[in-house]
C-alpha cells in the first residue's frame, strides 16, 4: 500500500523524502543558475567612486554662481595656462551646499564669493567631473583669506548660443559617485529628492558610445531650477536654453516654463540620430 | 477559542527544512554577490544588497506559489506544503531587507520623512513607463508582512478560516505588484533581454502549473453520476476503495469523502477546516482520519476532531447495494454521527 505523510511525523516517509531530496537537488542548481545569470548581466556599474570616510581639505576660490563651486588651481600648464577644476559642493545626503555656505557667511559675517578659501569635505568623481560634499556637522570652513582674487581667476565665460539637446536629467551627487545606478528609472525617485534638497541638478547626454556631456541647469535669470525640474527628472528630455560655458562645465540657462520638454524613449534612442552631443 | 493550534510544534523535520531554506538562500546570495563582484569591480555593496535579497525574494516567492499546485498534481509533494509557511516568512524577511534598505538608499536623509518620499517624488501615477513602482512593493510588502504574522494557526482560529483564506490568497496579487514593480523599475533600465525572459519564464511555469492543477480538479467535479435512486447516487465499487483509505466524489456541487475503515463505508465533506486541505486524499490514522495537508484528524463516524480540538465537518449516508457504493448528497450538520455502511 502506498505510503502517507503527516506532516507533525518526525520523519516523512522514505518514498516522501526520497522524492523531497530529489527535487531539492534539482532545484539547487537551477537557483545557482539564476543567480549567476543575474550576477553577470546586471548592465555595467559606472566607474564613479564616493571617498566615503575619507575627507580632504582642497583650497581654491569659491563662487556662488552659477552653483556653489570651488575652483581649485593646480598650478599652469606647458602653455602657461592656469590649469584648474572646478568642483561644485553638494550637502550631506540629500541636501544642497547653500544653507551650508550661508551659515557659515552669517555665523562668520563674511562673505565667501570670489575669495580664496579651504574647504574640508569628501569627494566624489566621475568621467572627469568631481563634485565635494560637505557636511554641516564639520568644519566646513578650514581657511579663509578676505583678499580679492586676481582677475586671471575669474571663471573664463563663453556664450555658446541657444541649445537644443536632448539628454536625461540626474542629480549631480547620485550620479557622480554616490549610487550605482545614479541614473534612470530605478533611481528616479532619489534623483527627484536630491534635486528637491538642493542638490544641482545636471543634464547628461550621451551619444551611441556611451560617452557622455555633462550640463549645469539653472534657470533664465541663473537662480535654481531644482523645483520646475521635478517633472522632468531621469526621463528623456529635450532641453531648449542658452549655453555659457563657465570654465569646464557648460551651464544651461533654462527657461522655467518652457525649456524643457519629455521626450518619448523612442526618440531618444533614434537610430542613427545619435542623443545630441555638442563638443565643447 | 480551541487550542488545535498547538498541533503544530517544531520537530526535527521542520528543523531540517529550516536548514535546507537556510542554506539555499545563502549559497544564492554568496553566488549572486560574488559574481556580481567579479564582473563588476567598480560594483556598491549598497546595491548588491538591494539587488540581492530583491531578486532572491521574488525566487522564493516563484517556489513557494508552485508548492501548490505541485503537491495537486504529486502527492509527493505534500512534505514542502507542509512547510510552506516557513518559506513564506523567510521570504518576507528577505523582502524586508530589500525593502527597508531600499527606502533608506533612496528616501532618507533628504528633506522629507522617507515615507513620504515614497509617494511624493515620482508623481506620475498616471503614466506607465514613469509610474512610481517603489509604491507598488510597499503595497506588496504590507500584503506579505500581515500574511507572515498570521501564519501561525494561532491567527487561523482567530481571524477564522474564511477571513485567513482570503488574507493569503492576497499572495496573487502581491505577485502582481511584484511582476509590476520590476517591468515597471529596473527592466526600464536594463537593457539585456534576459532579465524579461527569466521573468516571464517564472511567471509561465507559475500559470501552467496552476492550470494544470485546476483543470484536473475541474474534471474531477465534473464528474456526471448516471445511477440514482431516492437521493442516493451511485459512485463506484467497494474495491475501489482502500482500507483506511478514501475516494473523493463531487456530487451536486458537494465534495465528499468515502472512506473504507474496519469493514465499513463513511461518508463526510472533503474539505478540511484547516486550510481546505482534500480529506479524500488523506488515510485513516489510529482510528481518525487525518489530513494530508497539516494533519488535522476527524473521527469517521461523526466528522468530529477529538478532543480537545473542536473542528467539525459534515457527514452523509452511505449504502452499499450488492458490491457497489451509494452516497447521499444531502449533507448532515457538522459533526452529526453516521452509523456507516457495512459490506
Ligand atoms: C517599500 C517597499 C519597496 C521598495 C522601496 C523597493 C525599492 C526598490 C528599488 C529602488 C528597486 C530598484 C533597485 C535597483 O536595482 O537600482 C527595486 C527593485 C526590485 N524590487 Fe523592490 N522595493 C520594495 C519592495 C519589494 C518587495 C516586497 C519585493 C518582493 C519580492 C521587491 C522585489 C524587487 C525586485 C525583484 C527588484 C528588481 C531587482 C533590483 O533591481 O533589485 N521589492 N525595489
Ligand atoms: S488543510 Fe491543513 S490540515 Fe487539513
Amino acid at each position: 500500500m502506498q505510503e502517507f505523510y503527516i506532516g507533525w511525523m518526525d520523519k516523512a516517509p522514505r518514498t516522501f523524502a526520497q522524492f523531497v531530496k530529489k527535487y531539492l537537488l534539482l532545484i539547487l542548481p537551477v537557483i545557482i543558475v539564476i543567480a549567476v545569470l543575474l550576477g553577470a548581466l546586471q548592465k555595467k556599474f559606472s566607474k564613479g567612486n564616493f571617498e566615503f570616510g575619507q575627507p580632504t581639505t582642497v583650497t581654491g576660490i569659491y563662487f556662488n554662481h552659477p552653483v556653489p563651486l570651488i575652483k581649485v588651481i593646480n598650478g599652469k600648464d606647458i602653455f602657461g595656462n592656469i590649469s584648474y577644476i572646478t568642483i561644485p559642493l553638494v550637502g550631506y545626503g540629500k541636501h544642497g551646499a547653500d544653507g551650508i555656505i550661508s551659515d557659515i557667511e552669517k555665523e562668520k559675517n563674511i562673505s565667501l564669493d570670489q575669495k580664496e578659501v579651504s574647504l574640508k569635505g569628501t569627494l566624489l568623481y566621475n568621467d572627469g567631473k568631481t563634485i565635494m560634499q560637505v557636511d554641516k556637522n564639520d568644519t566646513v570652513l578650514v581657511h579663509y583669506s578676505g583678499k580679492q582674487i586676481a582677475s586671471e581667476l575669474l571663471p573664463q565665460k563663453k556664450d555658446l548660443g541657444t541649445l537644443s539637446i536632448k539628454g536625461e536629467i540626474v542629480d549631480s551627487k547620485c550620479y557622480f559617485g554616490v549610487m550605482k545606478p545614479g541614473e534612470g528609472k530605478p533611481h528616479r525617485d532619489c534623483a527627484i529628492r536630491c534635486i528637491l534638497g538642493g542638490i544641482p541638478p545636471v543634464l547628461v547626454v550621451k551619444n551611441e558610445k556611451g560617452e557622455a556631456n555633462y550640463y549645469l541647469l539653472v534657470d533664465a535669470d541663473g537662480a535654481k531650477i531644482n523645483q520646475s525640474v521635478q517633472p522632468f527628472v531621469a526621463t528623456p528630455v529635450t532641453v531648449n536654453a542658452n549655453a555659457i560655458q563657465y570654465d569646464d562645465w557648460i551651464v544651461l540657462y533654462v527657461n522655467k516654463n518652457a525649456g524643457i520638454r519629455e521626450i518619448s524613449r523612442s526618440a531618444f534612442y533614434q537610430p542613427g540620430n545619435a542623443v545630441a552631443c555638442v563638443m565643447r | 477559542m480551541s487550542a488545535s493550534y498547538q498541533a503544530v510544534g517544531w520537530n526535527k523535520q521542520k528543523k531540517k527544512y529550516d536548514w535546507i531554506i537556510f542554506s539555499f538562500c545563502v549559497v544564492y546570495l554568496i553566488v549572486f554577490i560574488g559574481v556580481t563582484a567579479y564582473v563588476n569591480p567598480d560594483y556598491t555593496f549598497e546595491t548588491v544588497l538591494v539587488r540581492s535579497t530583491s531578486t532572491l525574494a521574488l525566487l522564493l516567492l516563484h517556489v513557494i506559489l508552485s508548492i501548490g499546485p505541485l503537491a495537486r498534481i504529486n502527492k509527493k509533494f505534500l512534505p514542502l506544503l507542509y512547510n510552506r509557511r516557513h518559506l513564506g516568512v523567510t521570504m518576507f524577511t528577505v523582502a524586508l531587507v530589500h525593502a527597508s534598505f531600499g527606502i533608506f538608499q533612496f528616501h532618507a536623509l533628504g528633506n522629507v520623512n522617507p515615507l513620504v518620499s515614497l509617494f511624493m517624488s515620482n508623481t506620475n501615477y498616471g503614466s506607465l513607463a514613469d509610474f512610481p513602482f517603489q509604491a507598488l512593493g510597499f503595497f506588496a510588502l504590507i500584503i506579505f508582512f500581515l500574511m507572515a504574522i498570521t501564519s501561525h494557526d494561532f491567527w487561523l482560529h482567530n481571524l477564522g478560516p474564511k477571513v485567513w483564506k482570503t488574507l493569503h490568497m492576497m499572495v496573487y496579487p502581491a505577485y502582481f505588484l511584484i511582476i509590476m514593480h520590476v517591468m515597471l523599475g529596473v527592466i526600464q533600465y536594463e537593457t539585456n533581454p534576459v532579465f524579461v525572459l527569466i521573468l516571464g519564464v517564472g511567471s509561465s511555469t507559475l500559470i501552467v502549473l496552476h492550470l494544470i492543477a485546476g483543470t484536473r480538479e475541474v474534471k474531477k467535479d465534473n464528474e456526471e453520476f448516471g445511477l440514482k435512486q431516492d437521493g442516493f447516487v451511485m459512485v463506484c465499487g467497494v474495491n475501489d476503495i482502500e482500507d483506511n483509505r478514501a475516494k473523493m466524489f463531487c456530487i451536486d456541487k458537494e465534495r465528499i469523502a468515502v472512506f473504507k475503515f474496519e469493514r465499513k463505508l463513511f461518508a463526510v465533506n472533503n474539505v478540511c477546516k484547516h486550510q481546505n486541505g482534500p480529506l479524500g486524499e488523506g488515510k485513516i490514522v489510529d482510528g481518525c482520519l487525518t489530513c494530508p495537508w497539516h494533519g488535522y484528524q476527524y473521527l469517521p463516524q461523526n466528522g468530529q476532531s477529538p478532543p480537545p480540538f473542536k473542528e467539525k465537518v459534515s457527514t452523509y449516508d452511505v449504502k452499499v447495494q450488492g458490491q457497489n457504493v451509494w452516497v447521499n448528497p444531502k449533507p448532515y450538520p457538522e459533526g452529526t454521527e453516521r452509523k456507516g455502511a457495512n459490506f
